[in-house]
């Protein structure tokens, strides 16, 4: 699970100016010849620095994501359901370790990116600063939030960078389980009594403004990206990805004779574009900053689990060990 | 910590273990490269890495994060350090026209593994192995073994005694993968319940008129 949203600040492209021009030429044909870049080749700084917390970003929130599921999996209704989330949490964290190697290639060590996350120093996705109060809250995620990062991996997985593709790739395919029995826990619960159908309504409205987040900021207010375009870092527009998961979803939701609380949400037939009510994005910027319903709680539980496991590392660890980067 | 999650409101709070322990300058395990077999016959590929203390564990947790999913019949790790590797080309340049030949060496010749990257952003894929005094020498005889045939922009030697393989014995490790169908997404066939409930509705929606 990722949220392509807020991966890029302010990119200062001052530093371009101060690469090596030849260096950058081959760089920039290369990707595009539609070659990948792989870990030993020459970079702008600029492109290594994005990537690495763009991967970062999103291991942080497949492992950080592992936590509102995981906290049903004792209380998931019966025992089908129970292997089901368990395999699908252990994938996300599985995704994590995929993600925290592609990124560490890069030159960032792996602890370095943990140490990050827990001092609220790096970012992952807003949408898992929200509870889960319900089971119906952990099939809002399994379903659409799932639906959502598919729909920003597929097109990351396009990007010019060989271990993320590689990462990605493998994700995708994993990720296919989690859709397919999101989607079947959500048609149980429409088919099923009144009690469910509401359960999930309330899921839906507890959940759209935080899936409209998810996305990152509207285009219009979002930071100019356009030399990442370039280098196939970021490979859509969060509106272009928004636009995608409206029109592939919506239907799907309504068809089980749900409402979506928004009233202006409704597809523009003349540009195939989704109008709806733009998300508020000052809390957005809130969430993001560390004032989310369960900020606290999330990198809490990370703190803690770093913290009961270092005794460990520490008498694993081997003196004779000599580090050396992953290589693809 | 008032909160939602059993892991937090179960645990007393640990120990501040980091006010106490000095940082080491290398504070993360080394990494260890992960091949795998996806079916008899076919030939081991690079899937990624994994951080472990040592080679045994690396082998173990390995088998926990690349083989939990698809198809595997056999996977083995080795140091990411010990992996001997070529220069990286672009374009249609192969990476053999950079190796260097080295002549053959006297002594006792060792066997090593040779891995082939066809196409940048793709897998290292094993094309078998050579014997060698050097690792130098194991991409020189490489060479004339595979040389021109298919495009290769990156060539790995791997000394096959670094390598933790996995025994005859350790197959059973992944026959019960087939059986774990509440993994595989054919298994939530969702259509015939959504349309009777659609059907149901409609009926319910005609009805109403």
């Amino acid at each position: 699970m990722y949220g392509g949203g807020n991966t890029f600040e302010s990119v200062k492209t001052d530093s371009i100016a101060q690469e090596d021009p030849i260096q950058l030429g081959l760089f920039e044909a290369r990707i595009e010849r539609g070659e990948k870049i792989e870990p030993t080749d020459w970079m702008p700084q600029l492109y290594r620095k994005q990537l690495i917390r763009m991967i970062e970003q999103h291991a942080h929130s497949e492992i950080i994501g592992a936590l509102p599921e995981g906290t049903w999996i004792t209380r998931a209704p019966g025992f089908k359901r129970k292997m089901a989330l368990m395999a699908k949490v252990q994938d996300e964290v599985g995704h994590a370790q995929l993600l925290y190697s592609a990124a560490e290639t890069l030159g960032k060590p792996r602890q370095k990116m943990i140490e990050d996350l827990i001092n609220g120093k790096s970012k992952y996705s807003n949408v898992f600063n929200y509870p889960t109060f319900t089971w119906a809250d952990c099939c809002f995620i399994s379903w659409l939030v799932d639906a959502g990062a598919i729909v920003n991996q597929l097109a990351n997985a396009k990007g010019s960078y060989g271990p993320y593709c590689r990462a990605l790739e493998r994700i995708c395919a994993e990720e296919s389980f989690h859709l397919k029995y999101g989607h079947h826990c959500v048609i149980y619960l429409a088919a099923g009594s009144a009690k469910q159908r509401q359960m999930f309504q309330e899921a839906i409205n507890r959940w759209w403004p935080p899936m409209m987040h998810f996305f990152g900021p509207s285009d219009k207010i979002s930071t100019h990206t356009q030399v990442l375009m370039k280098w196939k870092v970021k490979m859509g527009t969060n509106d272009d990805m928004r636009n995608q998961f409206l029109d592939m979803y919506v239907p799907k939701i309504w068809e089980l004779g749900f409402t979506i609380p928004d009233p202006n949400l409704i597809k523009n037939q003349e540009t195939a574009r989704w109008n709806y009510t733009e998300p508020d994005w000052e809390e957005f910027k809130r969430v993001i900053n560390g004032d989310g319903p369960c900020n606290k709680e999330r990198l809490e539980v990370r703190r803690i689990a770093e913290e009961r496991g270092l005794w460990v590392r520490e008498a694993l660890k081997s003196p004779k060990a000599e580090y050396v980067l992953p290589l693809a | 910590m008032k909160s939602l999650d059993p892991r937090v409101r179960r645990l007393p709070p640990a120990v501040e273990l980091n006010q106490t322990l000095p940082k080491s300058p290398l504070d993360q395990f080394v990494t260890f490269e992960v091949f795998v077999q996806p079916k008899d016959g076919k030939p081991f590929e690079h899937e990624g890495i994994v951080h472990a203390p040592n080679l045994e564990m690396a082998y173990v947790l390995a088998k926990e994060a690349f083989t939990r999913r698809f198809d595997c019949v056999s996977m083995y790790v080795v140091e990411s350090g010990k992996v001997n590797v070529s220069p990286l080309t672009e374009g249609d340049t192969n990476a053999y026209d950079l190796i260097e030949d080295v002549p053959g060496q006297a002594g006792e010749k060792e066997s090593y593994e040779i891995y082939h990257l066809a196409k940048r952003g793709k897998q290292h894929v094993h094309a078998g192995s050579v014997q060698a005094c050097l690792p130098r020498e194991a991409m020189t005889i490489a060479k004339q073994k595979w040389y021109p045939g298919k495009g290769v922009c990156n060539i790995w030697a791997i000394r096959t005694a670094d390598i933790r393989f996995t025994s005859p014995e350790e197959k059973d490790l992944w026959l019960t993968l087939p059986d774990k169908k509440f993994r595989d997404a054919a298994e939530y066939k969702g259509g015939e319940k959504l349309k009777s409930f659609l059907e149901a509705k409609g009926q319910q929606n005609l009805n109403h008129h």
